[in-house]
């Protein structure tokens, strides 16, 4: 009996990988080699498709892709763009959130900031149809459990 | 034809090649330039070898360095989760084969992989802890080396016909059609095989325009794939550049396969962030850096053919260069972008080039033009 993926899919699903790979630098070297060539996908096709269409976001920023390999040796992929904290944290300047959110605070941000994360945010195929307004409270919530208190402008 | 010890041999070869961040590796490619004789590249690439050991007989090259495979099993509810969060926690990939259907256990082997020296048992710790396991799942480690996916991904390699006539042929296969122009490959870990939308683009754009007796520039070589098809098509001289010195060993190699003649084509690494100065027909390399830095690429107007297949982003950065390699009047040919891409190059290309036509194949793009006289 076929799974769910397997149906809509319309071919039989070998694995699922998930990397974390630098915008527009897919080499054939780790990680992508080891994770990929375990399972005879084309690696250069994998490289180059990804870097195209990476070119937009700011060099070397970590994606997170998750490649769904078949059995006749095609996949596909999706590219995410780096978590919220990980774009909190680079716009913070800080290494870690605060170990006693609520109680402690890291860094502060200012509203611009905010917006700029969301609005990158908005290219993910998971959040092209909420508005930026949602996408930002969102970004809001995570930034108040890491312990970065947002401001609407810097004093 | 040639054996599979031969393969075997380049792999060894080629591993202890790849990129060493070292100077001294970089400065063996200035022998490319002035090579006299193609067949014997046996004994070049044992010349590199024996330079580039001496300088980095060490792990710090991550492209040689072993790696970590770990296989950890969890059930299978949890096994999304799980491999996001080892992500997370420092793996570098986490990849779940799928069952098959008739088996009925509800557990399923996360196989991670793991490139740095760290303590894998502390990383699947944080992992799991993150989200909320009560206990680590057990996991089982074990050392791999390069060369094992290295030879697997090149299973994926066949024959492939361009077009009417035209195949790729790998080097360990015999060509299908043997009376046809049969370009033959050995493409290790640089990019050309022919099965991409944008090689196919940039043959069919090459076989239309090559009647004989070109120059021609392949900015981006890879594999040497294109340069090598235009001399097969009666190109006079082809000169391949890239970035990557890994790219250029491999071009060599196959320039070899192909029986190409000493004379007929040239190669050269271009480091990323060299910046040009054109003045008076010829090009220079940046303030300190050496004249023959730049090897064959002194020249400007002297191609007939330019071709780059690379990405965007640099072909956008180095349209000047691009252009003023071509003589006026030359065909420039660009590619490595997707349909959505065009626009931009469109925008930046359309100073340099009149005449401009755009082919596409499954999503990807060719933009293709003459070069004004007036530049």
């Amino acid at each position: 009996m076929a799974t769910v993926s397997e149906i809509l899919a319309h071919r039989p699903l070998l694995a699922t990988i998930r990397l974390t790979v630098p915008a527009g630098a897919a080499r054939p070297a780790p990680p992508v080699g080891p994770a990929l060539g375990q399972y005879r996908l084309n690696l250069m096709a994998f490289c180059k498709d990804f870097n195209a269409r990476t070119q937009k976001y700011k060099p070397d920023t970590p994606m997170a892709v998750l490649i769904t390999a078949f059995k006749d040796n095609t996949f596909e992929f999706t590219v995410r763009s780096p978590s919220v904290t990980w774009y909190l944290k680079k716009a913070a300047g800080i290494e870690s959130g605060s170990g006693r959110a609520g109680h402690e605070v890291a860094s502060t941000l200012t509203l611009k900031h905010i917006y700029e994360i969301a609005k990158v945010k908005q290219s993910d195929p998971f959040c092209q149809y909420m508005s930026l307004e949602s996408i930002s409270k969102s970004i809001i919530g995570t930034a108040n459990t890491m312990g970065i208190t947002v401001l609407k402008e810097l004093e | 034809m040639l054996s599979s010890l031969r393969v075997g041999h380049f792999f060894k070869h080629l591993s202890r090649t790849l990129i060493s961040p070292s100077s001294s590796f970089t400065h063996t490619y200035k022998l490319f330039p002035i090579i006299p004789n193609l067949r014997e590249n046996h004994s070049l690439i044992q010349t590199i070898v024996r330079r580039s050991s001496t300088s980095s007989d060490n792990w710090t090259d991550v492209s040689t360095a072993p790696y970590f495979s770990v296989r950890i099993r969890c059930r299978k509810d949890g096994a999304d989760m799980l491999s996001d969060a080892l992500l997370c926690f420092g793996a570098s990939s986490a990849s779940m084969d799928e069952k098959d259907s008739c088996e009925s256990t509800d557990e399923i082997y996360i196989s991670s992989i793991f490139t740095e020296c760290q303590d894998i048992g502390t990383c699947i710790s944080y992992a799991a802890d993150s989200i909320g396991l009560k206990e680590r799942p057990t996991y089982e480690i074990t050392k791999d080396e390069q060369c094992d996916w290295i030879i697997k991904s090149q299973e994926s390699f066949h024959p492939v016909e361009i077009t009417e006539g035209l195949w790729i042929v790998p080097e360990w296969k015999t060509p299908p059609e043997l009376k046809a122009t049969n370009i033959i490959l050995n493409p290790g870990l640089a990019f050309g095989t022919g099965e991409h939308p944008t090689t196919k683009l940039c043959l069919l754009l090459l076989r239309s325009l090559i009647k004989g007796d070109e120059f021609f520039l392949d900015y981006g070589t890879g594999s040497g794939i294109l340069g090598i098809a235009a001399l097969k098509f009666g190109a006079a001289l082809s000169v391949g550049v890239d970035i990557d010195p890994n790219a250029i060993v491999c071009a060599h190699m196959n320039a070899a396969l192909n029986n190409i003649e000493p004379g007929q084509m040239q190669f050269c690494v271009v480091p990323t962030n060299m910046v040009y100065t054109f003045k008076d027909g010829r090009a220079y390399a940046d303030g300190d850096q050496s004249p023959d830095g730049l090897g064959v690429l002194t020249e400007t107007e002297k191609y007939d053919v330019v071709i780059a297949n690379i990405l965007l982003n640099p072909l956008l950065e180095l349209a000047e260069n691009i252009i003023a390699y071509a003589k006026p009047g030359g065909i420039v040919g660009i590619s490595g972008v997707l349909t959505e891409q065009l626009p931009q190059i469109e925008d930046r290309y359309s100073e340099y080039l009149e005449g401009i036509s755009v082919s596409e194949i499954d999503g990807w793009a060719c933009l293709s033009g003459i070069k004004k006289n007036t530049v």
